[in-house]
């Protein structure tokens, strides 16, 4: 089975074509977040630098967020299209769970985080049973702070990936002391990650449905925003 | 800072000083009541921001965007019922992206704006002419300091 992945989740856009068990091409472009303008160009000149056309494509996955809203709609838009147009199934897959992917075998607890802005992280929590691939919480949209006191009460080694490192790093190291960060060439959210996750599903003939599968924004809404704001002032009093 | 004004042309004199001296990432929020200048302003920004196209009103659209010295996203949030409804078209990444947000109607969304910003109010005059603007001027945040600059 030969599958294309797209992540434009985050401000990487990236494209990988994988077969069966081999990786046969990606692309990645980390910079300027202009995903409309480089996506396609991308995702063409992996297709001809591998001598394939889209009929060649047995199957498509897509990053589903969270992350960019921008982002994740032109990337479920495109893959939608190429689904639609090929005949070929697609899936959908966490840009988190391809993450925390990336640190496959790490000891500990996986935690991968991407900026949500307003001092907000997406992120969720993973470990490695063996060779077992497990979500141990939720998908969530929560503070630094908060994330801190969770990952307190598991006291565990973690690993943090991601691009919400940028901005609370600094804080995180100075939290745990058993601690580890992705390195640079894994610290992405890369779409041969999502296709490895991906194809396995498609394997097991899973697919996403074109007219009800949608992006996982997991933003909080105006209700929620509302009644933190009255917690903290109650708390402040 | 308060400007008293007795034309459009000089409404959009002070946008155009404003959209001079803005910096990326900057917000400038606009009110005043219907047909008072808040986007006469807004072409006024655009031109300081060099740019060529034709500013029109975003009612119907939310968002228009324009390219210049710096994006400039041209917000009227006149239309929103809901904060809600103006998140989900990813207001976050517009106002803490690289670009100059200009929100007309922001007391529509209080709640989603950030704690810097500059605020533009406009108001007729009714005692005078019709063309009299009083425009009242504030900000918060060193980033906008740049606003002191301003003569008429």
């Amino acid at each position: 089975m030969r599958v294309l992945s797209l992540d434009s989740a985050t401000e990487v856009a990236s494209c990988a074509i994988i077969e069966d068990s081999k990786l046969l091409g990606e692309v990645i472009i980390n910079y300027k977040m202009q995903h409309s303008k480089t996506l396609l160009p991308i995702i063409d000149s992996l297709l001809v630098s591998l001598d394939l056309t889209l009929k060649d494509i047995d199957g498509f996955v897509v990053s589903k967020g969270p992350g960019s809203f921008t982002g994740l709609r032109i990337g479920m838009a495109t893959i939608k299209g190429f689904s639609q147009g090929t005949n070929k199934p697609f899936v959908s897959v966490s840009t988190l769970d391809s993450l925390a992917y990336n640190m496959c075998y790490t000891r500990g607890i996986i935690c991968p985080i991407l900026d949500a802005l307003r001092g907000n992280l997406y992120t969720a929590l993973y470990t490695f049973t063996g060779t077992k691939f497990i979500t141990i919480s939720d998908y969530m949209v929560i503070s630094v702070e908060e994330l801190i006191s969770l990952l307190i009460k598991h006291n565990s080694p973690v690993c943090f990936i991601g691009d919400g490192l940028i901005k609370h790093g600094d804080l995180l190291k100075k939290s745990f002391s058993d601690i580890s960060f992705a390195p640079v060439h894994l610290n992405l959210a890369r779409a041969s990650s999502l296709g490895e996750i991906g194809i396995k599903r498609l394997l097991m003939g899973e697919k996403d449905n074109i007219y009800d599968s949608s992006p996982m924004y997991l933003r909080k809404t105006q209700a929620e925003r509302e009644y933190e704001k009255k917690m903290e002032t109650l708390k402040n009093v | 800072m308060e400007f008293i004004v007795e034309s459009v042309n000089k409404t959009m004199n002070i946008g155009k000083k404003i959209g001079s001296l803005a910096c990326a990432g900057d917000i400038i929020c606009l009110t005043g009541d219907l047909g008072s200048g808040k986007t006469h302003f807004t072409k006024g920004i655009a031109e300081g921001l060099g740019i060529s196209d034709n500013i029109t009103s975003p009612t119907f659209t939310i968002v228009n965007e324009y390219e210049g010295r710096i994006k400039l996203y041209h917000f009227d949030v006149y239309r929103v019922n809901d904060p809600d409804e103006i998140s989900a078209i990813g207001f976050d990444e517009y106002i803490f992206g690289e670009g100059i947000c200009v929100i007309e109607w922001s007391n529509y969304i209080r709640d989603l704006i950030p704690e810097e910003y500059i605020s533009i109010n406009i108001m007729k005059i009714p005692e005078e002419d019709t063309n009299f603007r009083k425009i009242i001027i504030e900000y918060k945040g060193d980033r906008y300091n740049y606003i002191k600059e301003i003569r008429l």
